[in-house]
């Protein structure tokens, strides 16, 4: 056992320790605290598995395109939003390109806004993208993949619907097909909404 | 079938583990000796089990037996039968498994050790370890089994995993795997995840025996504390190694020029290593002095708990990170046994606090004891804020609906004064004395390393006029670099008058007679290193991006780099190479060739980026390849980075391993610190510790 000779011989430097921090209001404090964490851990457990966000309010976000123009997603109210994901070095995106930019094409008169994402990529190959396929909407990059974390996307190509309200309306996974894009926003548009 | 016996080697294990757990727990509660020996021997069972289905696994990965789905996700043909054993970490089963394994590896250890004085903590360090073991073989047995095999069943579109057969199904055997990750392919990445586990899964250790010795109203003696110092300073350095591994992957592979990020998976990491340290220090008040005893309780169950919290949100993508591992399952599990491990010791803390008494008090505010609790202070304190800014993101997206993600600047600016003044204290702390001290007698003995440190700083800040915040920086690292020399310098020249030894013997004998000290010394020389490269990073970094021609030059600082040419050609493992060929000048005095690649692994469709590097001990260059024109022919992009001082991060971290290997070798140093105990009340020299 441990010998501790010199305890006993002075008492008097040895005050009797006073434990008021943990009174039992400072315990219940350290319970609550860690329920409190655990709770916040068990509901970000909850989000985390619940995969890409597909109903509610679409998450807001500001992007820079890579031409200089500006768009934020709240600002589009009244106008059917179409937010897509990719990235130059993904080959899936590229079976899509075509087909997203003919439909934008297509639509842009009638009140519906494309929005690409560019996720994960180097300016130099994205740019070259955008001119290969003659990509003429708005194209920006995910500064620290902000908005891929907001829309808890798994990878590229995924594409969000957003409704005139400001609603999401689902999500597509992996490259769209002819006709999907064209049906989803027919849908959309025959949405009602004040003041149209 | 082997996969089989691998399988059953782990379901055995964890009955035994389970058996263990409860059978030791009431030995050790109704005081009965035959119940704790039958539980030790299961524990002891526990390893030599796993270690067969580790090998099962490992060998089912050599051999590609793509029938098992883990085999197919992590292996291919076109990896190197390295690659392969390699990748029993390649992947969160056998991620899981290869944990579960080194930790019973650990407890059979502890267990195999002589169990003197402390007989009556061994129930319950069975039943803490075992309870953690159980956990996670039982994840391996029931959610993440990486014997689970392929299936095809009828009608379905996709293949499933599952251990035994489904209905309705035939086995699936694809011809090839989808490969290890190719960022996952490098020595850095290798050697990473194994040196962290072991680092994470050892403080299973210092963990199990607190408790016991909180169960058994043992904690106020320092037994537990002494015989898990050897075992707390294993998986600390396994877990620092880890952490610098990684950077070194970071900064060869991830290609952004930096070897740390504030990502919140580097973060998980970084807050059990805090609170470790911090453990580390603490631990020695306790032993010299009785103080600090609840202390070390509360810094041990942190470290245990964080290093849980680590792997939790690692694994269940509870907080985005860059690192992508796949979700799974196992969060709700997960979060139920951190639940437990959280909430059942802290409230066995609050029940035994009143055993916890400490021998002495601080005395005065210049004394070793302080210096040593201001220490620990700025170690929680940054843990603290580290732990925040890593949660942050959750809580504002709780609180306000956003998710706001903290970046580097709010880790660097928050945590880099208390780490700058944390390494002050740490060349400060060995002139202090125990107990207290005249503060004239403090600043005698710091004259010496202070005079040093500014005439160093001087020539510095006389050759590097632009950057007034490296001159601090530097100040401080020369500061605490010569406190340190001069510490074992005075430590020669007492052996050498005093025993006329000459001075490469008397350092030996002085490291030999007290290696626990001087280990840590050494430690904290290559703490210095570190934060040397870490001042190189913050005020001397330069980079560049430029698009040149054939023959053309790009500049940096005082370099230059020619292009020659680029050239595509199959690699190995199954990737597509394109590499660029510059030559480096400093001046217009070639230095040599330098080789940055673009990998394209077509399996996998991912592209990484491999910098080639030119390495001093000044500085490296760094380049990237970022893009090429059509075929190349004509222009290439280059990022260039010159990253001074680099190098020191890793040499330090050999030095610090170093440290370690010399502070925890074995030797009775037991009688030393019961002497200094007794003898506490004897007024100490200022060197004394």
């Amino acid at each position: 056992m441990v010998e501790q000779p010199q305890l006993g011989a002075i008492p008097a430097l040895i005050p009797a320790p006073k434990r008021r921090w943990f009174s039992r209001g400072g315990r219940w404090l350290a319970y609550g605290v860690l329920i409190g964490l655990l709770s916040l851990f068990a509901w970000g457990l909850i989000k985390a598995n619940s995969g890409p966000v597909e109903s509610g309010m679409a998450p807001d976000f500001t992007i820079t395109g890579y031409d200089g123009r500006m768009v934020t997603l709240s600002q589009l109210r009244g106008q059917v939003v179409i937010v897509n994901f990719w990235a130059s070095w993904c080959p899936p995106c590229r079976e899509e390109a075509a087909y997203l930019e003919q439909t934008w094409r297509k639509y842009q008169d009638k009140g519906v806004v494309f929005i690409g994402v560019d996720w994960v990529d180097t300016e130099k190959e994205a740019l070259a993208y955008i001119k290969e396929f003659d990509i003429t909407y708005i194209n920006g990059p995910d500064v620290g993949t902000r908005i891929g974390e907001a829309y808890r996307i798994q990878g590229v190509p995924e594409t969000f619907f957003v409704a005139k309200n400001g609603e999401l309306r689902g999500v597509h996974i992996g490259p769209l097909k002819p006709p999907q894009l064209d049906q989803k926003i027919d849908e959309l548009l025959a949405e009602p909404y004040p003041g149209q | 079938m082997l996969a089989d016996i691998g399988f059953f080697a782990v379901v055995i294990a964890f009955l035994l583990a389970a058996y263990a757990t409860v059978v030791s727990a009431f030995g050790g509660w109704r005081n009965r000796p035959a119940w704790v020996e039958s539980a030790r021997n299961a524990a002891l069972l526990v390893f030599p089990l796993l270690t067969v289905s580790v090998i099962v696994l490992v060998y089912a990965l050599l051999t590609l037996d793509f029938s098992l789905a883990y085999v197919a996700d992590v292996s291919s043909r076109a990896m190197s039968p390295f690659l392969r054993a390699t990748a029993l970490w390649g992947g969160q089963q056998g991620s899981i498994l290869f944990w579960a394994w080194l930790m019973s590896g650990f407890v059979a250890a502890v267990l195999l050790r002589k169990w003197r004085r402390d007989r009556d903590l061994m129930p319950y360090v069975i039943a803490v370890s075992m309870l953690t073991t159980a956990f996670f073989i039982g994840l391996v047995v029931f959610i993440t089994n990486p014997f689970a095999r392929l299936w095809h069943v009828f009608g379905a579109e996709d293949v499933t995993a599952a251990v035994f057969q489904p209905a309705n199904s035939m086995p699936y055997l694809p011809d090839d795997g989808k490969g290890l990750n190719p960022l996952l392919r490098h020595f850095g990445m290798i050697g990473h995840p194994p040196t962290t586990y072991v680092g994470f899964t050892g403080f299973v250790i210092p963990f199990a025996f607190a408790i016991a010795a909180l169960i058994t109203r043992k904690a106020n003696e320092d037994e537990w504390i002494r015989t898990t110092r050897r075992w707390t300073l294993v998986a600390w350095i396994f877990l620092t190694i880890g952490l610098i591994l990684g950077g070194r992957w970071a900064y060869d592979v991830l290609g952004w020029g930096g070897f740390w990020g504030w990502d919140p998976v580097e973060n998980a990491m970084l807050m059990p290593w805090l609170t470790g340290t911090a453990f580390l220090h603490s631990v020695m008040m306790t032993e010299k002095r009785g103080m600090l005893k609840m202390w070390n309780i509360v810094l041990i169950l942190l470290t245990y708990s964080l290093s849980l919290f680590g792997t939790f949100i690692t694994r269940t993508g509870v907080i985005g990170s860059v690192h992508a591992f796949g979700k799974t399952a196992m969060g709700p599990a997960f979060l139920i046994f951190i639940a437990v491990t959280f909430l059942g010791s802290v409230a066995l803390l609050f029940n035994r606090i009143k055993t916890l008494k400490a021998e002495h008090e601080v005395e005065s505010f210049v004394s070793r004891e302080a210096a040593f609790l201001l220490q620990n202070m700025l170690f929680l304190v940054i843990a603290v804020a580290v732990f925040w800014g890593t949660v942050f993101p959750l809580i504002s997206e709780a609180v306000t609906g956003t998710k706001i993600t903290v970046g580097p600047p709010f880790f660097r600016n928050v945590t880099g004064p208390m780490f700058l003044a944390l390494l002050v204290l740490m060349g400060m702390a060995p002139l202090f004395a125990w107990r207290r001290q005249p503060v004239r007698n403090l600043f005698r003995a710091m004259i010496a390393p202070l005079v040093a440190s500014l005439f160093i700083t001087a020539v510095w800040g006389y050759t590097h006029r632009m950057h007034p915040g490296s001159i601090v920086g530097l100040w401080m690292v020369a500061f605490v670099a010569s406190a340190m020399v001069y510490e074992f310098w005075k430590g020669v020249r007492a052996r050498m008058q005093s025993r006329q030894e000459n001075p490469l013997a008397a350092l030996a004998n002085l490291i030999g007679r007290n290696h626990r000290r001087y280990g840590g010394y050494i430690i904290h020389l290559g703490v210095i290193m570190i934060a040397l490269a870490f001042v190189g990073d913050a005020y001397f970094k330069q980079e560049t991006q430029g698009t040149t021609a054939i023959g053309e030059r790009l500049t940096l600082g005082n370099y230059s780099l020619q292009f020659n040419g680029l050239r595509g050609y199959p690699g190995s493992d199954g990737r597509e190479v394109v590499e660029a060929s510059l030559t480096l000048f400093e001046g217009e005095r070639r230095l040599g060739e330098l080789s940055p690649r673009r990998d394209f692994f077509i399996v996998q469709q991912q592209p990484t980026t491999i910098p080639a590097v030119y390495s001093t001990l000044g500085e490296d260059v760094y380049v990237l390849l970022v893009g090429w024109d059509g075929d190349g022919r004509s222009s290439s992009t280059f990022k260039v980075y010159i990253n001074p001082l680099i190098n020191w991060a890793w040499i330090g971290a050999v030095v610090m391993v170093l440290g370690t290997l010399i502070a925890a070798w074995p030797g009775d140093q037991r009688e030393a610190s019961y002497v200094l105990k007794a003898g506490a009340l004897q007024p100490q020299p200022a060197t004394g510790g």
